[in-house]
């Protein structure tokens, strides 16, 4: 039979097919130890990596993930293989309360003492108990120098009804609301529903000087003149200031978000010791510093910041003045009372 | 009778639709900006940065070794599928079997991820290489063998009893015979399996493990930064491959329509 000839040949290639394919990706057990590492995209100096590798005679092995929720559902569903992951506070904060990671052992990682005291002092694990910060942004307000006259670092600018219409905030309930909320003096994380109504009530007023609320489209819009000033997050910012000269970039006085992504170690992570060997390498004053100037981002490492280039430490997308900084805090989880921002968000859309 | 213009107009939308998109892409590559927004000029800078990038260049490997295994695989899984499909179309048990092809066609992907994900999880299995090309092997033979039974459902047994009676082996007659008359519907099925493996990204997140991530994943990540042109350097040349390949494959499958004849 033509079909059963057909058949035995087909299966006799899977099955050498699927014996090549296990020799060639199961096996190949090599002495030196791998250390899996899974982060952002671009997210550490290649070269800083390949000094660890041969420091440690280990190898490093990166895989990128697009965002937080899209790592925490893999990981949930029981993935495992990676050592150190690096999610954004507020996930780790998640994590944690997953038992998804490991405390950190701060006697394999001397060089914590390096991490600048100020950031901890905002931060959502204060203590480093199961994550140490690794890089800093913010968001804060870009604006043209030549067209905007008279520009003051506050929130309030969004109140100068000369820009109505060229000025743009994010549609993000809690950065946006969260700028309202440190313009009155309160916490970005306050669930005072006083203190959110207040903060509703600014919005809805500097809603009516905007062109929109918006992510994106901002960065062209500001890059090419058509916004005069924008509320936005720092890292975006740079990469439009490198087209554009007459961009500025300033925190505001009052204060506002700052975002960290952290270094933690899986709970399933079989390097233990190349982990926190990893961490250790990279809060090294000298490997930080080098580390921000490669990312644009900041490290927040004390001992690292005199290193820094004149570049970076002018750069308020980049390096917050201390006590700008000090007013600044992260966004964390509000679990159930995100129900609170969602409702006033709601109000301010809807509203005319 | 005047021919109605509407064919015409619905044609030139549907062409623009699809090409006016990957005609912006191809140009933003050589713009200068980074912000697609205005043209900065022509240069080449993208693409010096892309081969620059080894990252980018290690994930590609790992995606095209993927694609061509995975079609390998499928298209061999598939055609034999479809031939027990169509010889017992009858049966229970293949009417059972034309289910489970179909299935993953309608199940969602991320369904399709989480539960891959779980399956190998609950087995023990490594997530790397190996369950990616399970994991795309699992949805690209459904469209193999629905492509392949299409092609069958045309097909005339009775050259192949010819070829028997002729004095040709079973074998003889399966691979003379039967597959080359498959052919275009195995190029068909195969350019689908390929392309649908190479861009796939919600399945291949969830079963791709340490030192597997695809391109793909690489360019979401990317959104980090912001995603430079560099991807649009990347598409280009991966455009260029692709449209090389396609009017290869058809001057040479022209040349060989003349003696294989359909």
């Amino acid at each position: 039979m033509k079909l059963r000839m057909l058949l035995r040949f087909a299966l006799g290639a899977a099955v050498i097919a699927a014996g090549f394919l296990t020799a060639g990706c199961g096996g190949g057990a090599k002495e030196q130890p791998a250390l899996h590492v899974y982060t952002w995209s671009d997210y550490v100096k290649p070269e800083l990596v390949a000094r660890f590798e041969s420091e440690n005679n280990c190898k490093v092995v990166i895989d990128t993930f697009d965002s937080n929720e899209a790592m925490y559902a893999k990981l949930k569903a029981g993935a495992t293989g990676y050592d150190v992951i690096t999610p954004t506070s507020y996930m780790v904060s998640l994590m944690r309360s997953q038992d998804m990671l490991q405390p950190l052992d701060k006697t394999m990682i001397p060089s914590v003492t390096h991490v600048d005291a100020d950031y901890l002092a905002v931060a959502l694990d204060k203590g480093m108990e199961y994550s140490v910060p690794y890089m800093l942004t913010n968001t804060g307000i870009a604006y043209l120098k030549s067209k905007v006259d008279g520009f003051e670092p506050t929130w309030a600018m969004f109140e100068r009804t000369d820009l109505k219409g060229r000025m743009v905030m994010l549609n993000d309930m809690r950065e946006t609301i969260g700028a309202a909320l440190k313009y009155l003096g309160y916490s970005l994380n306050s669930t005072n529903p006083e203190e959110l109504a207040a903060a509703g009530a600014v919005v809805k007023k500097w809603k009516a000087n905007l062109a929109k609320f918006e992510n994106e489209q901002y960065k062209t819009g500001i890059a090419s003149g058509e916004f005069l000033l924008v509320h936005g997050y720092s890292g975006d910012i740079l990469q439009v200031q490198a087209e554009n000269a007459d961009i500025a970039f300033v925190m505001p006085r009052e204060g506002g978000v700052l975002s960290c992504d952290d270094l933690v170690i899986a709970k399933s992570a079989k390097e233990v010791k190349l982990a926190h060997a990893y961490i250790n390498f990279l809060h090294d004053p000298k490997v930080a510093a080098e580390n921000t100037e490669f990312i644009q981002y900041l490290c927040p490492n004390k001992d690292a910041y005199p290193l820094l280039s004149e570049a970076i430490r002018l750069n308020p997308g980049i390096f917050l003045a201390p006590e700008i900084q000090a007013k600044c805090e992260v966004l964390a989880d509000l679990g159930e009372k995100n129900a609170l921002y969602v409702k006033i968000w709601d109000e301010i859309k809807a509203g005319k | 009778m005047k021919r109605s213009r509407f064919p015409f107009i619905v044609t030139g939308f549907v062409l623009v639709f699809f090409y006016l998109p990957i005609l912006f892409l191809v140009v933003d590559s050589f713009n200068a900006s980074r912000f697609g927004g205005a043209w900065r000029g022509f240069s080449f800078k993208w693409y010096e940065r892309l081969f620059h990038e080894p990252a980018i260049w290690e994930a590609a490997k790992n995606t095209l070794f993927i694609a061509v295994v995975v079609t390998f695989l499928s298209l061999v899984l598939g055609t034999v599928s479809a031939l027990a499909l169509h010889r017992f179309a009858k049966s229970r048990l293949q009417r059972f079997h034309y289910t489970l092809i179909y299935t993953p066609l309608v199940v969602p992907e991320i369904l399709m991820g989480i539960s891959l994900l779980m399956a190998f999880v609950a087995a023990g299995v490594r997530l790397g290489m190996a369950t990616i090309i399970l994991a795309h092997v699992t949805f690209c033979v459904s469209y193999v063998a629905l492509v392949v039974l299409g092609r069958l459902q045309d097909f005339d047994f009775t050259i192949i009893e010819a070829a028997r009676d002729l004095g040709a082996t079973g074998w003889q007659a399966a691979r003379r015979v039967l597959l080359p008359m498959l052919a275009p519907g195995l190029a068909a099925a195969g350019l689908i399996a390929f392309t649908l493996s190479v861009d796939d990204f919600v399945i291949t997140f969830f079963v791709a493990g340490p030192g597997s991530t695809t391109l793909p994943i690489r360019v979401y990540s990317m959104i980090k930064h912001g995603a430079t042109p560099m991807i649009n350097a990347l598409s280009t040349l991966l455009l260029a491959l692709t449209f090389t390949t396609v009017i290869v494959s058809q001057r040479l499958s022209k040349s060989g329509a003349m003696e294989g004849g359909q």
